[in-house]
């Protein structure tokens, strides 16, 4: 998601270059952080599902078993709600399973859920080295690193998107926040705390997964049972950074889709933004 | 020069030795360097970028395709795809995952480390988890714990008042740990499992403990032995105990009278209650909640 306020240079640039007639393009991604970023789409997937899907076995948030339904699941209870105010959902086979059947495998499997928990989080770890692999060889580590002045960029990134909707509407001119990194500052805390919320995520899991053998793991987030919650809030960080994800990748536009899979984009006149500042 | 990065390079006229990309150094090491923009000839970006999209899409197609071989019956026909076939491949897939794991947990496993034990006051309630109906008192009486597979060839049965006479009590509060994710701190005593296995050898090929519980039920109260593998070098932890006490008084119907094991290295459901049997065996023994498509080793 670069941005550039610039139109396309392509003929400025070409004047300095050999003859040949190209396209001038830039290497934003290395074909193994494109590879693992898209693997993580069906693994986040299968492992918030099963998740979900295990977590019914034992809810951590639980009340008094309601008298009428026999529900105790906190979650359970949304469903229930849902299935009593929701035009078409009143005839609901299993109010308390609504949750259960639409955001997760399902309820009353768990010993298949298991299996494709285990297998997609032994696939996360893989993909997660595979990333971290791609960001050292294609040197992209660098861009993701938070810096001094983040905090106050990241401020004026925020101020743009809640005045664009307003500037879009008064059709007035609402430039964006210009800057020469490969990302802006909200990106980049984006993208690199979502590596970190994936490490801590495994940590987690191992912490619930090994708490005799890996007790002091455990303990650091506070012991088995506070592992339990850390691992359940930390699916949501995924969720809540998914939906702007593609929702800005999208506004941002096709080649910014594209470099991910291809790995080059044409907004190539920054490099020289860069350039001439030296 | 701009395409080259700061293009510093002096010009003696030589071209020089060394690419301009390692002379730009004066880089701080976590500076973030700008993106090195490249002239392609449109020819080879037009198929580059088809080869990516059809080796990303022919990616797409597969995990589309081993999402829907990989999830459950129950849930694909709830998205409207009723199929009808457990495959064997699938079952082998899933099962080859689940014994990486629990070969992980083999090599995590030490019988020298201990679990994490606990003060009385942090003791949280254990509720009886029966898989099923709580059997009838009426077998506890005649009770008795027959051993199987021993070096001398026997077959040796001993009553509780025998066990708690002839072993040492080992008492320890530890955290049971369910395979659903609840877990409770409860104070154990009774021999270690280490004692029997000193003082009855088993067969000198033996690696597995085969624990059987014949009072088990079902749902509906009918009988339904549950048996479960136990590795030997589970049974030799320390903290491996045959419990005949639960919080200071002897163990009642539900928490497994008169003797349940209790191995706070493994899930809940190794923690065997009621046992009947050891059978010591060569070779890994079947187990109740691995047919049921749980892993086998279960260690935590």
């Amino acid at each position: 998601m670069s941005h550039s306020t610039l139109p396309d240079c392509e003929p400025k640039s070409t004047s300095t270059l050999p003859e040949q007639l190209g396209v001038l393009v830039v290497r934003k991604h290395h074909f193994l952080v494109r590879w693992s970023h898209w693997l993580n789409v069906p693994i986040l997937l299968g492992l918030i599902l099963s998740g979900i899907s295990i977590y019914w076995a034992s809810p951590i948030y639980q009340h008094k078993p309601d008298p009428n339904t026999g529900n105790f699941d906190v979650a359970a209870d949304i469903g229930i709600w849902i299935c009593a105010h929701v035009p078409g959902q009143h005839h609901y086979s299993s109010p308390p399973d609504w949750i259960y059947n639409h955001m997760s495998l399902g309820p009353g499997m768990l010993a298949l859920a298991l299996r494709l928990h285990w297998l997609c989080a032994y696939l996360f770890m893989l993909n997660g080295m595979v990333y971290v692999a791609g960001l050292v060889r294609g040197g992209g580590w660098r861009s993701l690193l938070p810096r001094r002045t983040d905090l106050l960029d990241a401020l004026r990134m925020v101020r743009y998107y809640l005045g664009f909707p307003f500037a879009k509407l008064a059709r007035r001119q609402w430039p964006h926040p210009l800057f020469n990194t490969k990302y802006n500052a909200l990106q980049r805390a984006a993208y690199f705390s979502v590596p970190v919320t994936g490490l801590i995520s495994v940590a987690t899991g191992w912490a619930m997964h090994k708490p005799m053998q890996l007790d002091w793991l455990a303990a650091l987030f506070g012991g088995y049972n506070a592992a339990r919650v850390w691992h359940f809030w930390l699916m949501w960080i995924y969720i809540l950074f998914v939906v702007p994800h593609v929702i800005l990748v999208f506004a941002d536009g096709w080649d910014t889709l594209r470099s991910m899979i291809v790995g080059w984009s044409t907004r190539a006149e920054r490099s020289e933004v860069v350039g001439n500042e030296q | 020069m701009n395409n080259e990065g700061k293009g510093d390079i002096p010009s003696t006229g030589v071209a020089p030795e060394v690419k301009p990309a390692s002379v730009q150094k004066p880089q701080r090491f976590f500076g973030e360097q700008p993106l090195p923009a490249i002239e392609m000839a449109p020819r080879v970006l037009r198929y580059q970028s088809r080869r990516d999209f059809l080796v990303f899409g022919a990616g797409a197609l597969a995990a589309l395709a081993g999402g829907g071989f990989l999830l459950p019956e129950d849930t694909l026909s709830r998205m409207g795809m009723p199929r009808n076939m457990d495959s064997p491949g699938k079952e082998w897939f899933l099962n080859k995952a689940l014994r990486i794991d629990d070969d992980v947990a083999e090599a995590l496993y030490s019988v020298n480390r201990r679990v994490p034990t606990y003060a009385k006051s942090q003791i949280t309630p254990l509720k009886n988890n029966y898989n099923g109906t709580t059997p009838d008192p009426r077998y506890i009486p005649g009770w008795k714990l027959t051993l199987d597979g021993l070096a001398s060839g026997l077959s040796i049965s001993l009553d509780i008042r025998t066990l708690l006479t002839r072993f040492s009590v080992h008492e320890q509060i530890t955290r049971l740990v369910c395979v659903e994710g609840w877990s409770a701190i409860a104070w154990w005593a009774g021999p270690g499992f280490d004692d029997l296995l000193r003082a009855y050898p088993p067969m000198s090929q033996a690696k597995w403990a085969r624990v059987e519980s014949s009072v088990n039920l079902d749902a509906s109260g009918n009988p339904d032995p549950y048996f479960m593998s136990l590795d030997l070098a589970t049974a030799r932890h320390p903290q491996t105990l045959l419990a005949t006490h639960f919080n200071g008084q002897p163990l009642t119907v539900d928490h497994g009278a008169p003797l349940r094991l209790l191995v706070p290295v493994k899930l809940g459901l190794k923690n065997v209650k009621a046992i009947t049997r050891i059978t010591y065996v060569a070779e890994e023994p079947r187990d109740y909640w691995a047919e049921r498509g749980y892993s086998r080793y279960d260690g935590i």
